[in-house]
């Protein structure tokens, strides 16, 4: 043949070979990720190409041609070239017609020797792409008729010849000859351009053949795959082989393609008559040409998610269990099924009724209706024969039960279902529905498989957050093993700076599927997943993969979450509360309940109550949160004080030891760090602890620790001086006797009375009324003034001598008197002091009048009050009784004098002083009557008194004086008030004499009371002689000051 | 691990206490307010020594002199991966508790070594293995693995899971 092709040939064929064999690689790529059975499939019509006239031209068929018979004669070789065949073959399906053309041009120039031969035979076979070959034989026929035939002739005994060689050729050295031919190309080619040829330039073209869908039902489309290949092998060699390419489909559980299968082919009539008559398939129904842009889509690798024996899915298909999490048993062998296990819902024909009912109004009988679906519960034997003891079959000592068709396997539902109907991605089961599976276990033990949850979970991405600043490890990929910080976070890229080994301090990219968090035991951790522990804070004890332990803060109890739904944390704190409840806080459960908190889950908490009972409870069980009490006191047993914060240990019992969180009534609730129990708290009788340290060591709070911030207690003043003092015990006789009184209480309510007795509590009261004497609570009465019925609120401290006088007059006139007289210093001794004081009061004529307590003897103590009282205020009252005394003029001035005051106070005080009830007899009264009366009358009575006194006699001496020269005055008071303003008349009168007589009798010793009126009683004994009416008024007035403006008056 | 630290604190004395002994009185009121409290990282032991203490400065309103102390104590702080020897105060299935001084330690039953078993009908219940008990009582060397302040107060968990931890010495019961 045309020597000249020969000598392009190698150029041509290397050129072509060479662009040929990368896409070859590529496509291996791809198809080895595709199912091998679409390989094989396509590889069927390989075969059955080279009779089909239709498709291939002369020069392909002579390819295959010759390549068959070399492979007849030279076995050796076989391998090679069906791998290579196998190449190329696989090309044109993926990269389309262009390239098949390419190829095939390739070929027959690379053959063309040999096919030269081959041609011949074939020659009839040769179809509308004979063009070329036409043209080479028209140049061959170009010459005249005889060189034909001579040349034909030639040709054919050449070839007669070559025959002959090659049989008689060692097939050894033809296999040598063959693989020194073609072998080296092959590998060539191979090595070179894989990367060189863009793949755009593979994609197919109008030339090449076209895809075309065809229904086929749902789920068989493998099957039908199957079964074409099947038939393209039957009737391959024979005359009618199908005219089809290729054939695959892109079915499984979730494409959309399902339904459909693929078939490629020149022509429309080609599919049809291949799929005539076959099974599941329906080329009779519209078949869809796939656009040519779209071709390489279709066949684009999809990665399907591989579903393993233990992984979690959720169902989709039983509506009844939509949404069900279910574990994958087993997988058929088609990997179309899984035969998977879940909760069932059953509610064993409880609901039948009520169906029954609908079937008679002639309503269509529906198995599962709309309503509520019963709840998930593991399968009951029971239950089920209750109802339908007839749908129920099985063996119990299994656990495996056939029940209204369905199977249950340790009260688990098992049933076979389309991995189309079960969702695979995204399962995120939780904690919780898998704990469901898990306690299922005869055993009872839990036994979560939690590699295959981790696995499930993490085929879900979605809710791993990465949060710049998170320590990450990469787990998978090439950068296994390496750990950064995380920097930055884009969609499923994470930027990591990476901190430790070879690529430290790099920054690197990573998807976020290889990756998880990382931590290190001693971690302070937070749960914020969505795991059940959510927001619990703790711990790390331990990490085993992507399994983290953690001690929680809260209740230190150990919890295992993955690492996705960790976060370190700087907080502590926590879950912790559940609304207004916080843990440890005392809630009142009912009226008689009181318990505290102990346990917060997302929904509900963990009660322990007084009685130590554990309870749980949702939030609206509590009836009210009881607000912590910082000042709750309670006793322990030991009597000592216990309070909120102190240690107490309990006696007996488990001995446990802890911190008072709340005192209430007689329970207290403890915090102790020794046990997990219960969030360490535990709950006793308030009788039943004792203290071992209270707060702020109140206990041992010995003297010698003083608060610096408080008032030094050795800086602060005698107690008596800042307070008030006890009040004065009252002793002797009660001042209410004698007191009329009403009463304000009982039934004798309202009644006027005089109290003739009394005891601490109660007050005899003899009545107005009737001649009664009744005893009547001592604050059921109230004091009334005899006379006028004014209420008298302090009459205790009222001389009751004026009522015990029983003079009204008296009582009338000098009611403040007698208040001011309680008051008066003269109680105090200072006023009294140095008459008290003398130590020759004993001696002296004074001491023996006071002890005397005689008439006469207090009398000089009246004058002594005298002077203590000149400033008295209460002088001004007096003024009355000066007005009253008819002495006007000279009393107006001497009003405000000691005098007046004198009398008043003279009078009263010795009472009140004398505290006795001696001096209230009327003994003691008499004497006083009677004094003023022989003053008035003449001082026989004070020559008397003065006798009485003994020693002072001559001191009194001078006062009988002063009283002769005050017998008037006394005379004019005793006439309105006889018996009350006698006696003190004279005493005041008297009072100043004595003053000044003891001044000078005693000098310095007395003390400066006296000395003050010691003047006065001088200036008065003058004025006594001068002036009779106002002697006392000067003898109290005196003090210096008032001196002069007295005599300005 | 034990330092001398330098501190400062501001006391506040009331005016009651003026006088001579000023000084004394701020010196006890340090040593009694700090000593033996827990900072939130480390424990202050003892003062050694009060050298500068400030002139009082009254505080308006409450009429309290402020003086500002600086003093050196002597302080512990328990460090992230420290070993201390502690004894074991109570035991439990999930580990035991230990004391170290004034700090509490947590030793998991995760980070106890796997020989060691949970007995928990032993009398007391224990942690043993052939050789050794570890129960209420008992002397074990820890390594701190992790600390968590609390408010006055310092919590520590702890390992005996490496070589040369764990069990060193039981006092017998009295």
């Amino acid at each position: 043949m045309s020597d000249p092709r020969d000598h392009d040939q190698p150029d041509d064929s290397e050129e072509e070979e060479d662009f040929n064999p990368a896409p070859a690689d590529n496509s291996d790529d791809e198809g080895n990720n595709a199912a091998d059975n679409d390989e094989d499939v396509e590889s069927s019509p390989r075969q059955t190409r080279k009779p089909s006239p239709a498709r291939n031209d002369a020069a392909d068929d002579d390819d295959e041609e010759g390549e068959g018979d070399e492979d007849d004669v030279a076995g050796a070789n076989d391998d090679e070239e069906d791998e290579e065949e196998e190449d190329d073959e696989e090309d044109e399906e993926i990269q389309g017609h262009r390239r098949k053309r390419a190829r095939r041009k390739d070929k027959r120039s690379a053959f063309f020797e040999l096919e030269a031969e081959v041609d011949d035979e074939d020659e009839d076979e040769e179809d509308e792409d004979d063009a070329e070959h036409e043209g080479f034989i028209e140049h061959t026929e170009a010459g005249e008729a005889e060189q034909f035939a001579r040349e034909d002739d030639a040709r054919h005994r050449e070839l007669d010849r070559r025959r002959e060689m090659e049989n008689d050729m060692d097939l050894e050295q033809e296999a040598e000859r063959l693989k020194k031919q073609y072998g080296n190309k092959r590998s060539a080619r191979g090595m070179g351009e894989s990367a060189v040829v863009p793949q755009r330039l593979l994609l197919p073209s109008v030339d090449d053949p076209s895809i075309w869908g065809v229904r086929c039902k749902e789920g068989k489309e493998r099957e039908v795959v199957f079964s074409i290949m099947q038939r393209i092998q039957q009737k391959q060699g024979t005359k009618d082989e199908l005219g089809i390419t290729a054939a695959f489909e892109r079915g499984g559980p979730n494409s959309v393609m399902k339904g459909l299968i693929y078939v490629e082919a020149q022509r429309q009539t080609d599919i049809l008559q291949a799929l005539e008559g076959m099974l599941n398939v329906y080329p009779r129904t519209k078949l869809l040409l796939v656009d040519i842009k779209e071709m390489p889509d279709l066949l684009r690798v999809q990665k399907t998610p591989t579903l393993e024996p233990g992984a979690w899915v959720r169902l989709r298909r039983p509506p009844k269990h939509s949404g069900d999490l279910a574990q994958v048993i087993d997988i058929t062998d088609n990997g179309l099924e899984a035969r998977v296990k879940f909760i069932p819902r059953l509610d064993y024909g409880l609901r039948d009724d009520a169906l029954a009912a609908t079937t008679a109004d002639g309503k269509r009988k529906r198995p599962m209706g709309p309503g509520p679906r019963p709840p998930q519960k593991l399968f009951s034997e029971v239950e089920a024969r209750k109802r339908h003891p007839r749908y129920i079959t099985g063996n119990p000592q299994t656990n495996n039960w056939q029940y209204n068709g369905d199977e249950f396997e340790k009260g688990f539902q098992v049933k076979d279902i389309k991995i189309q109907h079960l969702t695979i991605k995204d399962v995120n089961p939780t904690l919780e529905e898998v704990t469901k599976f898990a306690s299922g276990g005869e055993d009872g033990v839990e036994n979560i498989d939690l590699k295959s949850l981790a696995a499930s979970l993490k085929d879900s991405t979605i809710n791993v957050t990465y949060l710049p600043g998170d320590v990450v490890e990469v787990y998978d990929g090439e950068q296994k093993g390496v750990v950064g910080k995380a920097t930055n976070v884009q969609g499923d890229i994470v930027t990591m700076e990476v901190v430790s080994g070879d690529l430290a301090g790099q920054t690197i990219e990573v998807p976020t599927k290889g990756l998880r968090k990382r931590f290190r035991p001693g971690d302070h951790v937070k749960v914020i997943g969505g795991s059940k522990y959510r927001e619990e804070v703790g711990m790390v004890v331990k990490i085993s993969e992507d399994r983290v332990t953690l001690l929680t803060d809260q209740t230190n109890t150990e919890i295992t979450v993955f690492s996705k739904d960790l976060r370190e944390a700087s907080d502590i704190g926590g879950q912790g509360s559940l609304g207004q409840y916080e843990m440890t806080d005392l809630v009142q459960l009912d009226p008689t309940t009181v318990g505290c908190i102990v346990k917060i889950d997302r929904e509900s908490m963990v009660i322990l109550d007084q009685n130590g009972d554990k309870r749980h409870v949702m939030p609206s069980q509590i009836a009210n949160k009881l607000p912590r009490r910082k000042l709750a006191v309670a006793a322990d047993r030991n009597g000592a004080e216990i309070r909120p914060d102190d240690v107490v240990k309990e006696y007996g019992g488990m001995g446990r030891q802890g911190k008072i969180v709340h005192i209430h009534r007689t329970y207290v609730f403890c915090h102790t760090n020794a046990t997990n129990e219960n969030a360490g708290i535990f709950v006793s009788k308030v009788s039943n602890v004792a203290t071992i340290s209270a707060k702020g060591g109140r206990i041992n709070a010995a003297a010698n620790t003083q608060d610096l911030s408080t008032m030094n207690p050795a800086a602060k003043r005698p107690e008596a001086k800042n307070n008030m003092g006890p009040p004065k015990q009252m002793f002797g006789r009660d001042r209410l006797i004698g007191q009329t009184v009403t009463i304000k209480k009982g039934g004798y309510k309202g009644l006027l009375g005089r109290v003739k007795d009394t005891t601490d509590t109660h007050a005899r009261i003899e009545l107005h009324t009737k001649s009664k004497i009744i005893s009547v609570a001592k604050t059921d009465v109230v004091v009334r003034d005899s006379v006028s019925g004014n209420v008298i609120k302090n009459y205790d401290s009222r001389k009751p001598g004026a009522f015990g006088m029983g003079r009204p007059g008296g009582d009338r006139a000098a009611p403040d008197w007698s208040n001011a007289g309680g008051r008066t210093p003269m109680a105090s001794a200072s006023s009294r002091t140095p008459a008290w004081k003398t130590p020759s009061a004993g001696a002296g004529g004074r001491t023996p009048a006071w002890n005397r307590n005689g008439d006469g003897g207090r009398t000089p103590a009246w004058a002594a009050a005298d002077g203590s009282r000149t400033v008295n205020p209460y002088d001004g009252n007096r003024t009355a009784y000066g007005g009253s005394g008819g002495r006007t003029p000279a009393w107006s001035s001497g009003s405000k004098t000691p005098a007046p005051d004198s009398f008043g106070h003279g009078s009263k005080t010795p009472y009140g002083g004398s505290g006795s009830s001696d001096p209230w007899g009327s003994g003691s009264k008499t004497p006083y009557g009677a004094a003023p009366t022989p003053g008035a009358s003449g001082g026989d009575s004070w020559g008397y008194t003065p006798g009485a006194s003994g020693g002072s006699g001559p001191y009194d001496a001078p006062t009988p004086g002063a009283a002769l020269l005050g017998a008037p005055t006394p005379a004019a008071m005793n006439a309105p008030t006889p018996g009350a303003y006698s006696a003190p008349t004279p005493g005041a009168m008297n009072a100043p004499t004595p003053g000044g007589g003891w001044q000078s009798g005693w000098g310095a010793d007395s003390a400066p009371t006296p000395a003050a009126a010691a003047p006065t009683p001088a200036a008065s004994g003058f004025s006594y002689a001068v002036n009779a009416p106002t002697p006392g008024a000067w003898a109290a007035e005196t003090p210096a000051a008032s001196g002069p403006r007295y005599e300005d008056d | 691990m034990f330092f001398l630290y330098n501190l400062e604190r501001r006391l506040t004395l009331h005016p009651s206490y003026f006088g001579k002994n000023m000084k004394e009185l701020v010196t006890t009121k340090l040593m009694k307010d700090v000593e033996g409290t827990c900072t939130g990282s480390y424990y202050i032991i003892s003062v050694m020594d009060s050298f500068t203490i400030s002139e009082g400065r009254i505080l308006p309103g409450s009429g309290l002199a402020e003086f500002t102390v600086g003093y050196r104590a002597v302080v512990w702080r328990p460090f992230k991966g420290e070993t201390i020897d502690t004894v074991v105060v109570s035991v439990n299935q999930h580990g035991f508790f230990a004391e170290a001084g004034p700090l509490r330690i947590f030793v998991s039953a995760h980070l106890i070594p796997g020989e060691i078993k949970w007995d928990p009908n032993g009398t007391p219940p224990s942690f043993h293995d052939e050789e050794t008990t570890i129960q209420v009582g008992t002397h074990v060397r820890v390594k701190i693995i992790g600390t968590r302040a609390e408010v006055g107060d310092l919590w520590a968990i702890g390992s005996i899971k490496e070589d040369y931890l764990g069990y060193f010495l039981h006092l017998l019961p009295p």
